[in-house]
């Protein structure tokens, strides 16, 4: 029973990663006076791509059909570490924020390996820069879940997420407030929204991921596609289970199951919004900026865990 | 039956060269030294796994063979040391078979099998060595047997400078060891390890701390702890890629072994709190600089050797943890770094001798280790390419591959460190995970960079274009660590419990945390769920069709419009432009139509060297030697007079004494 709960939640996690996609980019549309597309349009493109041909570069190896598959694989386990209506996961009662933090990073790698694999310019631009965000990206991500997890006393997700459940919101302590600025700007990076990247752009030269995907089609890219918009999901729904998991059901009636599904819904959509409106109201950093911004990232990482050692 | 096999290792080892000289002149036998090199590995293998899983040890007294007490003994921690010898050595062995086959002729062939088994011999020595004698017998032997095989390639200009400098740093280093030994003299009369481990706690603390200051000196050279590393990357591009497996897989954990035999075990608990910070800053330091400098390179052995300066880092993170721990009290997690430090050891010496060989074979099949001229090699060199690729995913501590578990350890010691009760720790050992993870974070950028431009993408030069894999006994040695690293990082567990056991050992009263148990036992079903994931994701129907890249209207895609290693790591140079300071130079041919050139070359160079640091030092030692040769007249009379005031002195000595 308590297996299938969390199989349920983390297949919600899944589905619903392309549907956050098109809220955010509604909602961008109308900030900035457009109409939008349907915020169905990510589940029509990714089945429009998933029917189309695959194209493979001929210089290309195995690798190249091989790495959007454990990327998405790789997404898809961690996606399984996140409670979403529960305050446990199908693997995150034992799985752990290191596992989770590499787990990303397996499949990182493999996307950097698939964008050099395709031998043109602008797959190892993109893949040249994703090194740099992402290599800058891990210690404020790590160090951030890390003070959190010393302050409630465990590594597991779970138990962090039942941890900081159980408390109201003004017990929390310095710690995690600088935790969040750090997790939250890391989000930012970690997706590749603006304004360190921005997933819509059309030129190549200003481009992250976009880069390197470029030579990708097909179902291959639709399961590049899929992937980032999960990782968006479970970011977003990390953030939400580490900082404000008030609401999540604390027993496993139906009706606190639909309660804690709402709430999550809410709160996933005022991310959203507030994703959109920072979207729209930035632009995108240089890209010898992007440090720097990572920079202050880590500055309240190495904050929130200083504050843990003083918290007693 | 243990005592057995250790004693029939040693034997072989012995015979071996014997063996190899005396028969080099039939030539089939040319495939006997490496039957017997395997035979001895799985015997010594056999011994410590049969030490560790705790049916019993081996001691071996051969006083009667030396002038000192000499003896030789297995207990936990040196039998985990020998298994990482055993199993990285054996598979680097089978890779020699063809290789030296195919590579090496006449006398250098024979010297080459002759010093082999003779390195593997001292590096045994030094790792069961039971007595102060016999370790400095072993560690001396080790320095002159691999800068024997580090020569074997040739001994001329740069070569030569560079095995000078490794041979001088070596005995500097070793001058601090048998300091350290001496240290303990007064308390231990004949320096064997169970006597000074008895007399070490009525040791003042001043001695104590100078003793192990003076083994972390002497142990971080051999290690390659910055900016004590100066050797390693001058040393392994110039060896044999199977002596560079072995110097850096297996040759630099006789240091960390050697550490720990002092820190953890003969000096016991009493060494001062600061200590664990000295070795845990030099261990970060060591991994941030060892990664950067690496992720400069586009040599690749010399790649590789600067990321054994950063592994070994990691390394002694993990034990200045464990110290720290030790100090406050937590032997819980104290032995959990501990492991962790053991783990990588372990888990280093398979994926770097893994790595070495593969450049082995690129070499091999393309005659050069420059990354620059490569590329597209996994077409080809699909055994290679696979097994580099296993290494390269370890190397970088992705789950479930052998890498992570070791760093997921000190991870998790380092998480537990900030529970502690000291401000000072609590604070210091979070962060040292921060530094863990930036090192992490720039490993894969470092990898990603090495397997992408060697392996994916176009062939940057002919050789690389037309790459022949290699022969299947330099496939089936890499395919063994390979599967090896797999194995451990899909179900740690076992190994988890072997390490457990030898904390245990060392530090007394400890209890290994469960969390790290039930953590292993997940990862297997975590390997499970990705491997199902994978799997459905390859079962997706489709349609493929090979087409020309679109190069924005242009014909044709050449391999130079690629990204190449120099240009792959450009953002993350800039970035840290502070630690390289490089000095660039940019020519554009012909200089007088800057905007439609016919050439352009650019060049960096890493202008930031530790060659200023031992300038004082040399200097000394240059006048000294000086001040010496002023004594050194070549006038019989003067060395006459020289020996009646050495016999007076003496004398007077004994008069009075």
């Amino acid at each position: 029973m308590r297996i299938a709960l969390d199989l349920v939640q983390f297949l919600v996690l899944i589905a619903t990663a392309p549907l956050l996609r098109g809220v955010v980019a509604r909602v961008k549309a109308r900030i900035q006076n457009r109409r939008g597309a349907s915020v169905f349009r990510p589940y029509f493109d990714l089945w429009k791509l998933f029917r189309k041909e695959d194209l493979v570069p001929p210089t290309a190896s195995l690798l190249f059909r091989l790495c959007p598959v454990i990327l998405w694989a790789a997404t898809v386990a961690a996606a399984a570490f996140i409670p979403v209506l529960r305050t446990s996961a199908l693997l995150g009662n034992q799985g752990d924020i290191v596992l989770l933090v590499y787990l990303l990073a397996l499949g990182r790698f493999f996307l950097m390996l698939g964008a050099m694999d395709g031998g043109s310019s602008f797959g190892g631009m993109g893949a040249s820069r994703e090194a740099l965000v992402s290599t800058l990206a891990e210690a404020p991500l790590l160090l951030g879940l890390i003070a959190i997890a010393i302050v409630s006393h465990g590594a597991s997700i779970a138990t962090i997420v039942q941890w900081t459940a159980a408390r109201a919101p003004f017990e929390l302590s310095p710690a995690h407030a600088f935790a969040c600025v750090a997790l939250v700007l890391v989000t930012i990076a970690e997706t590749g929204r603006i304004p360190v990247d921005n997933p819509t752009t059309h030129l190549e030269l200003t481009m992250i991921h976009e880069a390197m995907v470029l030579e990708y089609s097909g179902p291959s890219l639709a399961l590049i596609e899929w992937s980032s918009a999960i990782k968006l999901n479970l970011m977003l729904s990390l953030l939400v289970a580490l900082f404000v998991p008030w609401g999540m059901a604390a027993s496993d009636s139906i009706p606190a199951l639909a309660i804690a599904a709402g709430v999550w819904v809410v709160k996933m959509a005022v991310l959203a919004v507030a994703l959109a409106a920072l979207e729209s109201s930035m632009a995108k950093l240089r890209m010898y900026k992007v440090p720097e911004y990572l920079g202050m990232a880590t500055a309240a990482a190495i904050l929130a865990v200083v504050f843990t050692a003083y918290k007693r | 039956m243990i005592n057995l096999s250790f004693n029939s290792c040693l034997v072989l080892l012995l015979a071996a060269p014997v063996v190899t000289l005396a028969l080099a002149r039939w030539k089939n036998t040319r495939y006997l030294p490496a039957f017997l090199l395997l035979a001895a590995l799985i015997a010594s293998g056999g011994a410590a796994l049969g030490t560790l899983l705790g049916r019993g040890g081996v001691s071996l007294d051969l006083t009667w063979l030396a002038p000192y007490p000499f003896a030789l003994a297995l207990d936990r921690l040196s039998a985990w040391f020998l298994l990482l010898l055993s199993a990285a050595g054996a598979p680097v062995v089978l890779f020699s078979a063809s290789y030296v086959e195919r590579h090496y002729k006449g006398a250098r062939r024979h010297w080459l099998w002759a010093l082999l088994p003779l390195f593997l011999l001292s590096m045994a020595l030094v790792l069961t060595a039971a007595t102060a004698f016999a370790f400095l017998f072993g560690w001396e032997l080790m320095t002159l047997f691999s800068a024997g095989l580090v020569a074997i390639d040739g001994f001329d200009g740069e070569r030569r400078r560079s095995i000078f400098i490794y041979l001088v740093m070596m005995h500097a280093g070793a001058a601090a060891v048998i300091g350290a030994f001496l240290g303990f003299l007064p308390h231990a009369a004949n320096l064997d390890f169970a006597s000074v481990r008895a007399g070490a706690p009525f040791m003042t603390v001043g001695a104590r701390a100078t003793i192990f200051l003076l083994a972390f000196v002497g142990f971080g050279v051999k290690a390659g702890i910055v900016p004590l590393h100066l050797w390693l990357p001058k040393a392994h591009p110039i060896a044999p890629s199977p002596v560079s497996a072995l110097m850096s897989g297996v040759m630099l954990k006789t240091a960390v072994y050697g550490f720990i035999r002092f820190a953890f075990d003969l000096l016991g608990a009493g060494i001062p709190a600061w200590c664990g910070y000295l070795v845990l800053v030099a261990g970060a330091v060591s991994a941030l600089l060892g990664i950067l400098y690496g992720l400069y390179e586009h040599d690749l052995k010399r790649l590789l050797a600067y990321s054994s300066v950063e592994n070994i880092g990691i390394v002694f993170m993990g034990m200045g943890a464990a110290m720290i721990f030790n100090a406050q009290g937590a032997l819980g997690w104290a032995a959990l770094a501990l492991m962790g430090a053991l783990l990588h050891s372990l888990n280093h010496a398979l994926f770097k001798s893994l790595l070495f060989l593969g450049a082995g074979a690129i070499t091999d099949a393309t005659h050069t280790q420059d990354l620059e001229k490569l590329g597209g090699l996994l077409g080809n060199m699909r055994g290679t390419g696979i097994a580099i690729l296993v290494a390269c995913c370890s190397i970088i501590g992705l789950p479930l591959f052998n890498g992570f578990t070791g760093e997921w350890l000190a991870f998790r010691s380092f998480l537990a460190g900030g529970e502690l009760s000291d401000v000072k720790a609590a604070i210091v050992l979070p962060l040292a995970a921060g530094v863990l993870a930036l090192v992490g974070g720039l490993a894969a950028a470092c990898f990603a960079k090495v397997y992408s431009v060697a392996f994916l993408g176009r062939p940057r030069s002919a050789e690389a274009a037309h790459a022949h894999d290699v022969p299947w006994a330099m496939q089936a040695g890499m395919a063994l660590l390979a599967a090896a690293c797999i194995a451990i990082g899909v179900a740690p567990s076992m190994v988890l419990g072997l390490a457990g056991s030898i904390a245990q050992q060392l530090i007394p009263g400890a209890v290994v945390p469960v969390a790290a148990g039930t953590f292993f036992q997940f990862i297997p079903w975590v390997a499970v769920f990705v491997l199902a994931v994978v799997v459905l994701g390859l079962l997706i129907p489709r349609v493929s069709r090979i087409t020309p890249t679109w190069a924005c209207g242009m014909p044709g895609l050449d391999s130079r419009m690629q990204y190449t290693s120099t240009s792959f790591s450009k953002p993350v140079r800039k970035v840290f432009n502070r630690v390289y300071q490089p000095q660039r130079t940019v020519e554009i041919l012909p200089a007088n139509q800057p905007f439609f050139p016919s050439s352009i070359s650019y060049r960096s160079v890493r202008t930031t060297t530790y060659e200023r640091l031992y300038r004082p030092a040399v200097n000394a030692i240059i006048n000294a030697a000086r001040g010496l040769g002023r004594a050194q007249t070549g006038n019989i009379q003067v060395y006459l007079l020289y020996m009646f005031l050495a016999l007076i002195a003496a004398l007077i000595y004994m008069r009075f004494s």
